[in-house]
């Protein structure tokens, strides 16, 4: 079987000017990415991610050992052409505009100049840019540079999206908007490469993940796998009247089973997007980007027969996408995982909790174990020192999550 | 090709944007009317002209082979540096075709820019005699000798090795030859070159009451109501007290007195008096050539003059004629300087793919400045290098004809005197600078290129 990404023992030794080894910097890496598979690169700074991204795509070249993209070399025009890159950071020709930038990377594809004025409004429309269509990307805040950046790697409707860092200096409803576009181009089909230290975004999105550090893979496997609990159960409902709540806690008392009701928290990042969209129901105005939820529709199945010469290749992969559901959105596990992570993420600030439980309609959900204990549980399922320093929750915060469950109880009770 | 071509445009884009061509433009839009108006020359209309065609062209290349320069090193290096090149090279296009597309964009670029400026230029130069009040006689002078394309004939060099010999062989018999001359293979080689040069020099002289005569072969004018022009300058042996000297002139084919033909085309003869050290041109109608393009000029010192008359080698004398417009001339000159920017942006994109943006500009830059003055190095070195001739012949020598010698072929050598630059030479200058040696810069730079690791190690 062809594998979407595959590497030999890849490994590249950085040496000095006169040719003295000085550090090696990939280190007999060997890993396989499936094809329709989203997978994550995780690892420190200096791991070596960005450095195996770089021999992947041709820019650098191995000290040893092979990198495949699509079963051959990034470089050739054949397999590139069914390749999208967004860099670590977006590396743009400042004197261009926003829409240039589009159509220049459009050409290098050959594309005709239908579909790249078609593709280039698009997807910045997208991205939420067509208001600064034209002007110059120097000019571009980070998190702008950033979207013009992704809008550029998506330009050839690519097979294999190879992406460093993507969600770095971008608000939050652009670091959700690329999850979303992540899972949605699963859905269509496409192998998603993914290399990330910002590990609640590589959690949301990947079936797969690889650790890396030192140039080595410490760690490698599925993230229900990785993460998933087995000894647990969380049920989450709507609003349960006190009558069934009583009866639910008469049963768990017959069990002798320690448990917890609470409401769960939202996270911040849906409570910022739900705060952001009101503010802009009432049309407030903002001079960066503005940022949509929505998918670029050349990108999903249905726009692509209208737009695309080659609607009937669309066609064929849309249907064998949705007879088949993939993807962690669509995998009944992965909704189990979800729940585990909402209690993970809970915001600190007292006030802003106040706001979500104004903003949304209460819900309960029920955890046999005690929140902290959860947490300690999960780090020690990812197993890695690293890993827990980066994801390691503060003292404080567990407190406060101790507190807003009590008077979680107190309220519903 | 469309790649190549997306390329170009955007490489455009950045040189404009990035206001690069911008501050060469303006500099040159400036300076170009000024000088037209502020540059009066000797005085003269032809002085003018001169000085401003001169000044205005030899600015304007210079101006664009500092932008082509900068601009080529930028484009590439800027990409490089920026890191641009890695969503660029990840597209489906290959490396070279990313070299081809920055080159194309470049010259795409120098070739708008020099036909603006060398429009603007050729425009002012033509309507000069507007601007200004000259009479007739000025009009009739640079019509003649600046609103023209002049074919250049001079005579051949001769062979004077039998002479010296036969020299030589003389002296050594008399016993005239300095004392172990002949063991001393060096001061052997510097006596016979000075006796060279002697004999040479004697063949350029003319003593009292003798005559000097030159034979032109092909002579070929394009109009033949359009006059010759027979141009000269005189070398002494001894100061006149006036500083000028007396001649007689004979030109026309001389083959009618010497074989008595019978006279068929008119053998013209002219009186002059000429200061020394200054060029002349003597108008000669072009009805004096025979059929078969044959002319001889002959020149007498009449022995109103104390002095024996040299005309020195290189420009003592020479014959011209009209062998083609101003305008043709002018667009030849123009096209001239730009196989210079061509050259000049292969040699930046090459330099570009190895070394960093400052280091790239100072070798490109030391490359313009020996190319722009390898005939003074070249001629200095042939001076002091007898005694290191091994490495200078193999390695210095040969490098520096590796390079273009831009300093040979300058546009403003051919326009300033009205010379003809003629399409085989220009064809012949294309074939070596840009065919050759651009072609040769722009392989290795795909190849480097091809090669290195765009991205740096960050670990």
């Amino acid at each position: 079987m062809e594998y979407a990404v595959e590497t030999i023992s890849l490994t590249k030794i950085f040496s000095d000017w006169w040719g003295r080894n000085k550090v090696c910097a990939v280190d007999d890496l060997n890993f396989k990415v499936q094809t329709n598979e989203v997978f994550g690169l995780l690892g420190p700074n200096g791991s070596g991610k960005t450095t195996t991204l770089k021999m992947l795509l041709g820019l650098l070249h191995p000290t040893k050992g092979k990198a495949l993209c699509l079963g051959g070399d990034a470089t050739d025009p054949k397999i590139n052409t069914r390749i999208g890159f967004l860099p670590e950071e977006s590396y743009l020709y400042r004197y261009l505009t926003a829409a240039e930038t589009l159509d220049f990377y459009g050409r290098l594809f050959k594309l005709p100049t239908k579909v790249r004025k078609m593709r280039t409004d698009a997807l910045l429309d997208m991205v939420g840019l067509k208001a600064v269509a034209s002007r110059q990307v120097g000019a571009f805040s980070k998190g702008m540079a950033r979207r013009i950046g992704l809008a550029q790697a998506l330009i050839n409707d690519p097979d294999l999206l190879i992406l460093d860092e993507p969600t770095t200096g971008l608000d939050p409803i652009g670091t959700r908007q690329i999850k979303d576009l992540i899972i949605e181009l699963a859905k269509r089909g496409k192998t998603i490469l993914l290399c990330s230290h910002l590990l609640a975004d590589v959690e949301d999105v990947c079936d797969r993940i690889a650790i890396l550090y030192g140039g080595k893979i410490q760690a490698e496997g599925h993230v229900r796998d990785l993460l998933q609990r087995t000894d647990k159960t969380e049920i989450t409902t709507g609003h349960l009247t006190h009558n069934a709540l009583s009866k639910i806690e008469q049963i768990m008392d017959g069990e002798h089973a320690e448990y917890a009701v609470t409401s769960p928290m939202d996270k911040l990042e849906t409570f910022f997007i739900s705060i952001v969209e009101k503010a802009r129901q009432q049309a407030l105005p903002t001079s960066g980007a503005e940022s949509k939820t929505q998918i670029s529709d050349f990108l999903t199945a249905q726009a692509a027969e209208k737009a695309r010469p080659a609607a009937i290749l669309d066609k064929l992969v849309s249907t064998s996408v949705s007879s088949q559901p993939s993807g962690p959105a669509a995998s009944p596990q992965t909704e189990q995982v979800h729940p585990v992570k909402t209690s993970k993420d809970m915001p600190a600030d007292d006030l802003l909790r106040k706001l979500t439980e104004d903003a949304q309609p209460e819900t309960v959900s029920s955890d046999r174990e005690e929140p902290v204990q959860a947490q300690e549980d999960e780090q020690q399922a990812a197993g890695d020192n690293i890993l827990d320093r980066l994801t390691g929750p503060s003292q404080p915060k567990e407190k406060q999550q101790q507190k807003d469950e009590n008077g979680g109880d107190s309220s519903n009770a | 090709m469309r790649k190549i071509w997306a390329v170009a445009v955007n490489t455009i884009k950045q040189a404009l944007r990035m206001k690069i061509a911008a501050v060469f433009t303006v500099l040159l839009l400036i300076l170009l009317p000024v000088m037209g108006f502020k540059m009066t020359g000797d005085g003269t209309l032809k002085g003018r002209l001169q000085t401003f065609v001169s000044y205005g062209l030899s600015l304007t290349s210079f101006l664009l082979c500092l932008f082509t320069i900068i601009a080529s090193i930028y484009t590439l290096a800027n990409d490089l540096s920026r890191r641009q090149i890695y969503t660029v090279l990840t597209k489906p296009i290959r490396r070279y075709q990313l070299i081809l597309g920055k080159l194309l964009g470049i010259i795409l670029l120098d070739t708008i820019l020099l036909a603006l400026f060398g429009g603007i230029i050729y425009a002012i130069a033509v309507n000069m005699p507007n601007f200004i009040k000259a009479d007739e006689e000025q009009l009739t002078q640079v019509r003649n000798e600046f609103y023209t394309a002049r074919a250049s004939l001079k005579p051949a060099e001769q062979d004077v090795s039998a002479d010296v010999e036969r020299e030589f062989e003389k002296l050594k018999k008399n016993r005239q030859l300095p004392n172990g001359l002949e063991k001393n293979l060096g001061a052997l080689r510097g006596y016979k070159g000075e006796l060279r040069r002697r004999i040479e020099l004697s063949k350029r002289a003319a003593p009292v009451g003798t005559e000097l005569l030159w034979q032109f072969q092909n002579v070929k004018p394009q109009d033949p109501n359009q006059p010759l022009f027979v141009r000269f300058k005189y070398d002494v042996a001894v100061n006149p007290p006036d500083l000028a000297i007396y001649s007689r002139w004979l030109i026309g084919d001389d083959r009618q007195i010497r074989y008595g033909t019978g006279i068929k085309t008119p053998i013209y003869s002219i009186d002059r008096k000429d200061l020394i050290r200054t060029f002349y041109e003597i108008e000669v109608p072009a009805d004096a050539v025979a059929d078969d393009g044959y002319l001889v000029v002959a020149f007498l010192n009449v022995p109103l003059n104390d002095t024996v008359v040299i005309f020195p080698p290189e420009d003592g004398l020479e014959l011209l004629y009209k062998a083609d417009t101003f305008t043709a001339n002018f667009v030849r000159a123009v096209i001239l300087i730009g196989l210079r920017l061509i050259f000049l942006a292969a040699l930046g994109l090459l330099a570009a793919t190895f070394l960093s943006f400052a280091v790239a500009i100072l070798l490109s830059l030391s490359v313009f400045l020996i190319a722009n003055t390898s005939g003074f190095i070249l001629e200095s070195f042939e001076y002091v290098s007898e005694n290191i001739s091994g490495f200078y012949n193999y390695i210095f020598k040969s490098l520096i004809e590796l390079m273009p010698q831009f300093d040979k072929f300058s546009a403003s050598a051919f326009l300033v005197p009205g010379r003809l630059l003629s399409w085989s030479l220009l064809a012949k200058l294309a074939l070596s600078t840009v065919c050759v040696k651009t072609v040769l810069l722009v392989l290795l730079a795909m190849f480097i290129f091809s090669r290195r690791e765009v991205a740096k190690a960050t670990v």
